[in-house]
């Protein structure tokens, strides 16, 4: 079979991850997909870029959950866009995930730090 | 295609969804062109960073649920437009699919009806019919003495309880017509063993004596048009009364399958036990007490016959007990038959299946451009199996709907052609063959296995990745195959075929000993109240054979109590006396004067049997030809001498018993063998003793007539009526009907086999038809050149040909091993052929070569036709 790299491969990859960068980019307002992506983009200095193929499963699923909800406005340009904003539940959610985050970062620089000083 | 309700939610969302990506891309490109870019760079380079449009809603889509659901109904929808598209693909693969599934769900419920409903009776798994063996202990019986079977019930605790029965005919007189009955007599414990309960009035106990009787539920609504006041009143069975005790339930029959013919006995009366224990007359049945295994009672029932075998070593010497669970018995000899129509139509189905596969796969050839775009937009190999398999699902459940209807339309057809006075024809008759709930599971089964046999192999080929970038297609190596595969089963099911119809025709030309048309037949039996000795019995006989000689339509007229060709026969032991001294065994049939005229059977040697023998005069016999070989091999037997014995049944107090007298019979004539027992069985010795001499309350009567004999029956009757206006008559046939019913099993047989070796054929033929027709169209190019470099028409002519035709010979290789090895399970309705026949094997292969012969050159001539030009230009 195909050894084409599947889109779900990455949804997979990114999975915490991604779901915490759109969570947090909606805490400033509500946005659209494209702002959402858009955001992460220039927020990481262009380190992240999130593929379509993954960000709109994901939206689509955090608003199934319930962390997300979705409403169509008019962007400034009057161009109609389905814009998401974060749920009480959400924003719960997003401390949460916040934390166990910071958690991961002190865990994994915490193993990191001795094989730099070494070097 | 729409979907209603709960899908219109779905549908707006799939617009949002569209909407939503729009505004993305809409969004991307203004902030480019803001950044400078060119409109059109930037509509390119916005969609080039946005990727796969149609996989991003599909991944989002997933996100929703239902994604199965969602993708099935697509399927479907897509599938059914695919069908839709191409009407011709359509049609022809579902009704070939409709064929199948229609012949095997129709046999499939004759297996129904025939093989697995249960018998009428409550746990019919535990009952066994028990059968006494002969003396070597190595041949069951079917009947045993009432002392035996009283001794076994007696003894025995592995059985809860046991009953006896025989059957016995009664002249059913009073009010209408009289009429002859089906009885049977059984001890009173019988329906109570078979768990029924009358659905009127009660069985019978002990202590209810001789005459009473229980009705069946036809003969109480035939005659009594279902009036209950029916119970206690008085009806007459060969002159005497009895009570009627009871109406048996109307699914009711017993016995479940010794009565050929007839669905049931239609009354039920007790038994009358005889207490001699040489003569064996009644059929046992038990029911095996509860945690009892059957071995267990084969080992009690063996320890009870040795202790029978000691006290009554005269009779009982050597006698083993053995058993048959009832269920068992009662489908034995029908179910091969069942079977083999089974295994017969399941080719059929294969043939289908195989057919269908080879239209998909050309289907699929054109439609390879369509797979390769969706493979390279992103679907997946799985994806792409799940749609075609949907679509072969639609396509088998189109099938299936039409093999239904196909099927309800065939099944009175089935039913029709079942002969009649056998237990298929019983049973179809019985219970009836309907599409019930189990052959509407059983053809849901079918639908979902022909679409993976047919579906499976096409789908894997078409999604294999190696050519779904176009690659040359090698279909012909799966198609050539497949073809091969149509040619063998064809071959098997014509062989089959082949087989049954040589016997038949073997049956219809057997001689058998006297000439068959024109011959009216019918049984007459005399009630033993009204006709209590011989005298009045020959008296009766007397007055009706005058009577029909005198008719100007019949030639002439005659009795015998054993008609042939009628499967019954009785046998007798004799001994010779004198120097040859020795014991022999022959058929015994007592006739009228003018029987062997009648007949049109020859005589051989010395004298027939005449009016001037009588009771009065020295006793005489007439022998056949078979019988004069046998035991006076060389020499004249007219002149010589047999001792036979004659059985005087004697009323007695507690019922009724067996008187021999031997009695010396001189040989007076020779006659030709006559096939007693049936068209396939081969003559057996004969002898006849005139009427007179030994009179019988049973006859059967043959007229010799003019005209069509069937004209005759209402003169017949009226004839019978004047003599005496209660003496019912049965069975009234003419020859001809006898013996066509003597093929009747076979005639069966051989239709359905024949119906479905020729849609078999068929099949096979469209299928090869439409390989050589693909290869053909593939190699116009080449034939083109071949052409234009000097080919001549008939050298494209036979490459065409013989690379279909060397298919077919594969197949018809591989068919007759086939056919070689499973032929011999038809070896029971075989008559007169091996199963093995050379001549049919022969000729069935030469059948199915020529018929492939025909369908290779009609494409062969097409692609012969082609101009080179034309062809070249093709490219």
């Amino acid at each position: 079979m195909a050894k084409k790299p599947r889109y779900q491969n990455r949804i997979e990859l990114l999975q915490g991850t991604l779901d915490m960068l759109i969570m947090r980019t909606l805490q400033w307002g509500p946005q659209h997909g494209y702002g959402i992506s858009r955001a992460i983009r220039t927020g990481s200095d262009e380190v992240l870029t999130v593929e379509t193929g993954s960000l709109y499963p994901a939206l689509h699923r955090l608003e199934k959950q319930g962390w997300i909800a979705a409403e169509w406005k008019l962007t400034e340009n009057s161009q109609r866009a389905k814009f998401y904003r974060l749920t009480p539940a959400g924003r719960k959610h997003l401390v949460h995930e916040q934390s166990r985050w910071e958690e991961f970062v002190k865990a994994v620089s915490g193993v990191m730090k001795p094989a730099e000083e070494k070097s | 295609m729409k979907f209603h309700l709960p899908f219109k939610r779905r549908r707006e969302r799939e617009r949002e969804l569209d909407e939503e990506l729009r505004a993305h891309l809409a969004m991307a490109v203004r902030e480019r062109i803001e950044q400078g870019e060119d409109p059109a760079e930037a509509e390119a380079n916005a969609r080039r960073e946005f990727g796969n449009v149609p996989l991003v809603k599909e991944v989002t889509r997933d996100q929703w649920g239902w994604r199965w659901l969602e993708t099935l109904l697509q399927d479907l929808r897509y599938g059914l437009r695919q069908l839709r598209r191409n009407p011709g693909f359509t049609i022809v693969a579902v009704l070939t699919l409709a064929l199948g599934i229609g012949a095997t769900t129709a046999v499939f419920s004759l297996l129904d009806a025939v093989l697995l409903r249960p018998l009428p009776y409550s746990h019919p798994e535990q009952l066994f019919r028990l059968y006494p063996t002969d003396r070597s202990g190595r041949h069951t019986m079917e009947a045993t003495s009432y002392p035996d079977f009283h001794d076994w019930e007696d003894q025995s605790r592995t059985f809860e309880s046991m009953a006896a029965y025989y059957d016995q005919d009664f002249n059913f007189t009073g009010a209408d017509q009289p009429e002859r009955l089906r009885g049977l007599c059984s001890t009173p414990g019988l329906l109570a063993l078979l768990g029924v309960h009358p659905r009127l009035g009660r069985a019978f106990s002990p202590s209810d004596g001789r005459h009473v009787a229980l009705l069946s539920y036809r003969l109480w609504q035939r005659r009594f048009a279902g009036d209950p006041s029916v119970l206690g009143k008085l009806i007459h069975l060969d002159g005497w009364d009895y009570t009627v005790m009871g109406v048996l339930p109307q699914r009711f029959y017993f016995p479940p399958q010794e009565f050929e013919g007839e669905l049931t006995a239609e009354v039920f009366v007790p038994a009358v036990p005889n207490l001699d224990r040489s003569w064996n007359y009644v059929r046992a049945i038990g029911r095996l007490a509860p945690g009892v295994t059957a071995q267990q009672a084969r080992t009690e029932m063996g320890g009870i016959a040795a202790r029978l075998a000691h006290v009554y070593p005269d009779v009982d010497h050597g006698q083993r007990v053995a058993f048959g669970r009832l269920d068992r018995v009662a489908i034995s000899g029908t179910h091969e038959t069942a079977w083999m129509l089974f295994v017969a139509v399941a080719f059929v189905l294969l043939i289908a299946c195989a057919n269908v596969a080879n239209l998909l796969l050309a289907r699929d050839a054109a439609r390879e451009h369509e797979f390769a775009v969706r493979r390279i937009v992103g679907a997946t190999r799985s994806r792409l199996m799940r749609q075609l398999l949907t679509e072969c699902v639609l396509l088998a459940i189109l099938g299936g709907a039409s093999g239904v209807v196909f099927a309800n339309w065939m099944l009175p057809l089935v039913t029709y052609l079942a002969p009649q006075n056998t237990m298929l024809y019983t049973r179809i008759h019985d219970v009836g063959v309907h599409l019930n709930g189990s052959v509407f599971l059983f053809c849901a089964f079918l639908v979902v296995l022909s679409a993976m046999l047919f579906g499976v192999l096409p789908t894997w080929r078409a999604t294999s990745a190696e050519h779904s970038c176009g690659s040359t297609p090698h279909i012909g190596r799966i198609r050539g195959p497949l073809i091969g595969l149509e040619v063998a089963l064809s071959i098997v099911l014509l062989t089959g075929a082949g087989l049954m119809m040589r016997s038949l025709i073997r049956l219809r030309n057997v001689d058998v000993g006297f000439r068959t048309s024109r011959l009216l037949t019918l049984d007459v039996s005399l009630p033993a109240k009204r006709y209590d000795s011989a005298e009045k019995q020959a008296t009766f006989f007397r007055r009706v054979l005058g009577s029909f000689g005198s008719l100007p339509s019949v030639l002439s007229a005659a009795a015998v109590t054993n008609l042939p060709l009628t499967r019954t026969s009785t046998w007798k032991t004799f001994d010779i006396p004198g120097t040859h001294a020795r014991q022999g065994k022959a058929e015994y049939n007592a006739v009228s004067p003018d029987y062997f005229r009648t007949m049109g059977i020859s005589l051989l040697s010395g004298r027939e049997i005449m009016n001037s023998d009588s009771a009065h005069t020295p006793l005489i016999c007439v022998i056949s030809w078979r019988m004069a070989q046998e035991y006076w091999p060389n020499r004249n037997p007219v002149g010589e001498s047999i001792i036979a014995k004659h059985a005087l049944v004697m009323p007695t107090a507690r019922g009724t018993s067996r008187q021999f007298k031997p009695q010396q019979l001189e040989i007076v004539g020779v006659v030709g063998d006559v096939r007693q027992l049936g068209l396939d069985t081969p003559p057996e010795p004969e002898t006849y003793v005139p009427y007179s001499q030994w009179p019988s309350e049973e006859m059967s009567l043959v007229l010799r007539t003019k005209s069509e004999p069937s004209s005759l029956i209402p003169t017949v009757e009226k004839v019978i009526w004047s003599v005496d206006l209660d003496q019912p008559i049965t069975s009234v046939r003419t020859m001809d009907q006898w013996v066509s019913r003597e093929a009747a099993s076979r005639r069966f047989v051989l239709q359905l086999i024949g119906v479905f070796a020729l849609i078999a054929i068929a099949l096979a033929v469209v299928g090869l038809y439409g390989v050589v027709s693909y290869w053909t169209r593939q190699r116009t190019h080449e034939v083109g050149i071949r052409m234009a470099l000097g080919a001549e028409k008939r050298d494209v002519l036979r490459m065409v040909v013989e690379q279909g035709l060397k298919l077919s010979l594969i197949g018809v290789v591989i068919g007759v091993a086939g056919a070689f090895a499973l032929t011999r399970f038809l070896s029971s309705l075989l008559y007169g052929v091996t199963p093995t026949d050379l001549l049919t094997f022969v000729a069935v292969s030469l059948i199915l070569i020529a018929v492939a012969l025909v369908a290779c050159y009609i494409p062969a001539r097409r692609a012969a036709k082609v101009d080179p030009m034309v062809a070249l230009r093709y490219e």
